[in-house]
């Protein structure tokens, strides 16, 4: 199903949702939902994108959350079939703010005497952390084996070939919804989505999913 | 279609399936924070939605309008003769500011080594024994 009717039938399907408010005006109570309901279809896709360039669970989550509250305080009121190139075109932004600061704060960091690296203040927790669907073990290992190598290859590819291989295979968005969220022409998703096959290809050989 | 291409065609088939696979499974906390922050997101939007636009300056017009009324009546009220209690006329405030700011004024009297007090101190002196 494309991304337009996917949009487009979120506008029929009447959903009561935990953390709404109470609009009084019914305009704003649709938006609303449409809004939410845009936003649950992306979250995990987007989550996986910004995963995939940060390698940082908690940047990863940031960088969404951010480009949710931007998308619903600048673009709420556009028409819902822009939300979703928009909605990654921010998401783009965030993970490039992100990944400059990394960089600045590894620089300094290096002067700095040895630190404290902060990256799982919170204890493990196995029942959420769990994967939501149970898998047995060796497919498991199967799985988490060539998921690791895809997103270390994945990490690899130039910034542009990364998403548009990305928003083309996991978002599911046609050449012109992915030339929209990149700003740039269909001729360059192409071009940028076929180097990234080939190099993925190439540098995966045996370990091909 | 090239070997080259159906080979290339499959191996996207199956990254994308993995690439789906690893979506759907994402842990429950991370689900749960994605969950939280669309909301945060929807509650914000809401919000601002919610609020007039002139109130999501706060009360700066209110603050705005009454700077510009107190201006008004400081530059109005001396040319309509309405003095303010203590004032001597427009301009003396800003040639209170000049003697004020005048370095030179203020060197002058440093450097009289008290002179000018003792001719002020006569004068009084001379003054009260003539009406006396």
């Amino acid at each position: 199903m494309s991304a337009f009717a996917t949009l487009a039938s979120v506008y029929n399907t009447p959903v009561a949702m935990h953390g709404d408010v109470d609009f009084t005006d019914s305009n704003t109570t649709t938006d609303s939902r449409a809004l939410n309901q845009f936003l649950a279809s992306v979250e995990l896709k987007a989550f996986k994108i910004a995963q995939s360039a940060l390698r940082h669970e908690h940047d990863a989550l940031d960088a969404v959350q951010d480009a949710m509250l931007q998308l619903t305080r600048a673009y709420a009121d556009r028409p819902a079939e822009e939300w979703r190139p928009l909605f990654y075109r921010i998401l783009e932004n965030r993970i490039r703010d992100m990944q400059r600061r990394r960089s600045v704060r590894a620089r300094v960091m290096a002067w700095l005497p040895a630190h404290r690296d902060e990256e799982d203040d919170e204890p493990f927790d196995p029942i959420t952390q769990a994967p939501s669907e149970e898998v047995t073990p060796p497919r498991r290992l199967e799985l988490a084996e060539a998921m690791t190598a895809l997103e270390s290859a994945l990490h690899e590819l130039p910034r542009r070939q990364r998403q548009a291989f990305l928003l083309r295979n996991l978002e599911g968005m046609d050449v012109a919804q992915v030339a929209a969220a990149m700003g740039c022409s269909e001729g360059s998703v192409k071009t940028h989505h076929f180097r990234a096959l080939k190099a993925l290809r190439a540098r995966l050989g045996e370990f091909a999913p | 279609m090239t070997p080259d291409d159906e080979e290339l065609e499959r191996f996207e088939k199956r990254a994308r399936a993995l690439l789906e696979e690893s979506v759907a499974r994402i842990d429950a906390r991370t689900r749960s924070r994605l969950n939280q922050a669309r909301h945060a997101a929807l509650d914000a939007a809401a919000r601002r939605r919610r609020t007039p636009r002139w109130r999501s300056f706060g009360l700066a017009p209110a603050a705005g309008v009454v700077a510009a009324l107190a201006l008004a009546i400081v530059l109005w009220a001396p040319r309509h003769g309405q003095m303010l209690p203590g004032a001597e006329g427009p301009s003396s405030a800003v040639e209170d500011l000049d003697l004020v700011a005048d370095g030179e004024t203020f060197d002058l009297i440093q450097q009289d080594d008290g002179g000018f007090y003792e001719w002020a101190v006569a004068q009084a002196d001379a003054g009260s024994e003539a009406t006396s």
